[in-house]
């Protein structure tokens, strides 16, 4: 297995050099920022090309960055959800609190939590770039909390049998995610890359170690 | 069945292209099948059809995608399927293919904004001069410049490279036109030449300020050269087995492979006029 990373002191490529070369084995792709047209992606696409098993894989990675296909999958999966709900305008039937996430090529932290029905129709219209992409709607039941997951591992304890679940099923070695706490029980609401800064590389370093070994 | 097609407000505004989506419509329904215009909005309706035929432009970043891996999950037969549009909308990600597969094609590099001397030397040696600098997410001619000399190179490279890690350039290949060959299930379904307008030098060409489209020539698909053909159907295989469309220059080395595009534009009066029974073929691989 080939492991190609920036960031992890075990890594045998660092993605630049990677993509300039055939590839022959498997590959494990750490990266804390899997988002279209960036290295994370292209890392995997180019293993994908040379039709060797990669970790994610980019069905995996569009799977999860979607908002759409991550709520779809995870359902799928019994991960928890509470339902989304595809807007490009505002309408009648809307309620809030709302979570909104943008479904557009061009935006990164994109989640607003809007609590006034007031409000709703500009932010609706700001994020869909007046309609022209549509906007994810979730609605707000519980404490939003941001978490990153790493390997299965949160950085909150409180939700680390979720990151487990998360990564059995999405198999995105790092990301962040936006979820819900309501009544004891976390629920999925986003998933996005996470900033270098904030992955514990410890943890990562840890895990891949442990990888290697079993390898 | 019941067909969706998904398309955008745009689609209906050129007047050749909702005449094709009509006759799309009225082939599907003479054979016997529902057939639906889809928009944004009706994504969730997706399971409730049998088949999705995307005719609104397609990338990974939007909602066509989406819609295609959605309507992939719930068992509909796609065109385009997401693998399709996954490859085929990212040049970085062909270049790598051919180069997997030896599709043959003008030499052509990734350029992440190495700007050493070294490699711009090596840039010039290895592709001559002028070069094609393309992004990643190139469509219909757009986001594609020449650059003759080292100082354009730099430009229009960090120009670009605000917007995209990695770029592609390539060797410059003159030519009048491009071979249009249109792929259905790996086979040939509708041949075109795609002229390069006067004064320019791609199909869709800037010429004293206005973007200037070059005529389509329909040609009989019968008349494909075996070469043109071999090559053709040997890298729609690499992708699927959808709908494609490549773009080829003829040069005295042989057929170089420009790009191989999914979601390729079908027009009225333009792909069509040879090869009448485009619509039908393609309602049939929906389908079956």
């Amino acid at each position: 297995m080939i492991i190609v990373s920036e960031d992890e002191d075990e890594s045998d490529s660092s993605p630049l050099l990677f993509l300039r070369q055939p590839v022959h084995d498997s590959v494990l792709n750490i990266n804390h920022d899997y988002r279209y047209l960036r290295m994370g992606y292209y890392v995997s696409a180019h293993a994908e090309t040379y039709g060797v098993e990669v970790t994610p894989d980019c069905t995996e990675i569009m799977d999860a960055y979607r908002n759409p296909l991550l709520i779809e999958k995870a359902r799928r999966y019994g991960l928890p959800t509470n339902g989304y709900r595809l807007v490009t305008k505002p309408k009648d039937d809307l309620s809030t609190p709302v979570m909104l996430l943008a479904v557009n090529p061009f935006t990164n932290n994109s989640m607003k939590i809007v609590k006034s029905g007031s409000k709703l129709p500009g932010m609706i219209k700001k994020m869909s770039m007046d309609s022209r992409f549509p906007v994810s709607l979730h609605p707000v039941r519980g404490e939003v909390l941001e978490i990153i997951q790493m390997f299965g591992e949160s950085s909150n304890d409180e939700t680390s049998e979720f990151a487990r679940r998360f990564f059995e099923i999405f198999n995105i070695p790092i990301c962040k995610l936006i979820v819900q706490i309501d009544d004891g029980n976390v629920i999925l609401n986003h998933c996005e890359p996470a900033l270098r800064k904030e992955v514990k590389w410890d943890i990562v370093h840890e895990k891949v170690h442990k990888i290697k070994q079993s390898i | 069945m019941k067909i969706a097609c998904f398309v955008e407000a745009y689609n209906f505004d050129d007047k050749s292209e909702r005449n094709a989506l009509l006759k799309f419509k009225s082939t599907a329904e003479s054979m016997g099948h529902l057939f639906e215009f889809i928009f944004k909005e009706d994504i969730t309706r997706i399971p409730e059809y049998d088949a999705l035929f995307i005719r609104a432009t397609t990338d990974p970043s939007n909602s066509a995608y989406i819609v295609s891996r959605l309507a992939e999950q719930s068992g509909l037969k796609v065109i385009d399927d997401p693998r399709s549009i996954r490859t085929c909308s990212n040049k970085a990600i062909l270049h790598d293919l051919f180069l997997k597969n030896n599709v043959p094609s003008p030499r052509s590099l990734l350029f992440t904004g190495d700007y050493s001397q070294e490699n711009l030397d090596s840039i010039f040696k290895t592709l001559g001069c002028p070069v094609v600098i393309k992004t990643p997410y190139t469509r219909f001619s757009s986001h594609v410049e020449k650059a003759g000399n080292e100082k354009e190179l730099i430009e229009i490279s960090k120009k670009y490279l605000r917007k995209s890690k990695v770029l592609i350039i390539q060797e410059y290949v003159q030519s009048h036109f491009d071979w249009r060959v249109g792929i259905l299930r790996n086979k040939v379904l509708y041949l075109c030449k795609y002229c390069i307008p006067e004064g320019g030098w791609k199909v869709k060409s800037k010429i004293n300020g206005k973007n200037v489209w070059g005529d389509t020539i329909a040609v009989p698909r019968d008349s494909i050269s075996p070469e043109l053909e071999n090559i053709s159907i040997s890298l729609s295989k690499c992708v699927g087995d959808g709908l494609y469309g490549l773009d080829v220059k003829e040069t005295d080395d042989g057929y170089k492979v420009i790009e191989i595009n999914d979601n390729p534009s079908i027009y009225d009066g333009y792909e069509d006029t040879i090869d009448t029974d485009i619509y039908e073929k393609i309602i049939n691989a929906l389908v079956s």
